[in-house]
């Protein structure tokens, strides 16, 4: 928990600044689901790129979502939580990817990811002393939760699959 | 409310990203290595262009063309003289260097030494993947002894340099570690040794998914690191960081081995005062002249 935030005391946060903590949570998700498709990309994996670029749009869904909620309730305040304050909350760790992953594995990156970030609300609820900031991280640990009962159906839904593709250059350090 | 107790960056991480996109292998310890400083340099502040980001040849080598500060992607292994160059010519700029452990500790090893002795303000971040990876998997100066690579076939016989008792052996005032498994650590301590007056020297785990000893290492990393803030570790005490260094390989520990609570001048500073001593023993413009026309 303490190595996901810097400087922001989450017992006594604000509900703006927690809204504004959402919001970053969603934004680093979708610039680290740009950079997976970019990166598959680039590394000739079509299949793991398409589906790295659905969950980008997911994540920017959510993201101008709460972005919206947060200018209905506080307008242009300025926002004193950075995404300099943040890490990996529900963006998935660099090292989850790999450049012959399959769509599989790219789910299984996903579904770390959110419940990475179930975990991140689930705790931060726990801690919070204000009532209307413990409803909105009630909320999105929630909502966490749902995306990994999606991530799972999608999982389920896909064909088996065959032996692992030996189109790697081989592995001299045994 | 205020409920953060940080001042806030004038940058932020994203303005020192640039527009090129990284081309290391997806999953690279590289990747977060960078994310790293970006938020290391918004903690600090510094605009892009008063710093210059120096590099040897490698794959973490690329760095300096993934920021928005100046960059020079130089010779390999000859990083360390070029930015040494850059901040005793310039001063003002913020000096960072990156490279890999075989652009620092092997072709590059006998610069090391000399940045430490010469103490130029200088950051040196070393990605330490124990293996050659841009070239396709061969023996690099801190692979482990009994590595199998396409040149030892065999396993190594070589025992591995340890670069964090290099640095501290020849005497340099800040030297910490970290792992892209903890980037707020990792930008932590980057930012603690840009910010410490003098030649730093940050070594970063930074693990090859291709060509590396075992493609998780990362996850390992994030079972086995042992803060050395936790650990009660006295940064202060070179003796005990050299104790700690020495399971370099064995142990994973992260944060600050080692901090001169009373750095020494610079090589800025020394040559500042040198100019200043010899501007007052110097003789006037018109003399230079008048020696020149008599000879």
């Amino acid at each position: 928990m303490t190595d996901k935030t810097r400087s922001i005391d989450l017992a006594n946060i604000s509900l703006r600044d927690a809204l504004d903590l959402a919001v970053l949570v969603e934004e680093e998700a979708k610039d680290r689901y740009e950079e997976f498709a970019d990166q598959m990309e680039l590394h000739h994996n079509p299949e793991a790129a398409r589906f790295f670029r659905f969950m980008l749009a997911i994540e920017a869904k959510h993201e101008s979502r709460l972005a919206e909620r947060r200018r209905g309730l506080f307008g242009d305040e300025p926002r004193s939580v950075k995404r300099e304050m943040i890490f990996d909350i529900e963006a998935p760790e660099y090292d989850e990817v790999r450049a012959n992953m399959t769509v599989r594995q790219a789910l299984g990156a996903s579904l770390q990811a959110e419940t990475k970030a179930f975990e991140f609300f689930e705790a931060a609820a726990g801690m919070v002393q204000m009532k209307d900031v413990q409803d909105i991280f009630t909320e999105l640990r929630e909502e966490e939760r749902e995306h990994q009962a999606l991530v799972r159906q999608e999982i389920a839904r896909l064909p088996p699959e065959g032996p692992a593709r030996d189109d790697d250059d081989e592995i001299v350090a045994l | 409310m205020t409920t953060t107790n940080a001042p806030l960056p004038t940058y932020q991480a994203k303005d020192y990203k640039s527009e090129l996109k990284p081309i290391w292998c997806p999953g690279c310890g590289d990747f977060g290595v960078v994310q790293a400083i970006y938020r290391a340099l918004a903690a600090i502040g510094r605009p892009p262009h008063e710093i210059a980001f120096v590099s040897g040849i490698g794959c973490s080598s690329r760095i300096p063309g993934y920021t928005t500060a100046y960059g020079f992607n130089s010779v390999h292994g000859r990083a360390l003289p070029i930015a040494q160059g850059i901040k005793v010519a310039s001063p003002e700029l913020l000096v960072l260097v990156a490279g890999g452990d075989g652009d620092g500790f092997s072709i590059g090893g006998g610069h090391v030494a000399h940045a430490v002795r010469r103490n130029t303000d200088i950051t040196y971040i070393v990605m330490d993947n124990q293996i050659y990876g841009l070239t396709k998997g061969q023996l690099s100066p801190t692979s482990p002894k009994g590595l199998h690579t396409v040149t030892s076939e065999y396993g190594s016989l070589e025992e591995a340099v340890n670069p964090l008792l290099y640095v501290l052996a020849y005497g340099a005032n800040f030297v910490a570690q970290g792992t892209p498994a903890d980037m707020a650590g990792l930008a932590e301590v980057i930012e603690a040794a840009i910010r410490f007056p003098g030649f730093s020297f940050v070594n970063v785990q930074s693990p090859c998914v291709t060509f590396g000893e075992d493609d998780q290492q990362v996850k390992n990393h994030r079972a086995t690191m042992q803060s050395l803030a936790k650990l009660g570790h006295d940064p202060t005490d070179r003796l005990a960081a050299m104790g700690l260094a020495q399971k370099y390989g064995k142990e994973l520990h992260t944060g600050v081995f080692y901090k001169n609570p009373d750095p020494p001048p610079t090589m800025n500073a020394l040559i500042k005062e040198r100019q200043q001593v010899l501007s007052e023993k110097a003789p006037p413009r018109s003399r230079i002249f008048d020696r020149f026309l008599q000879t």
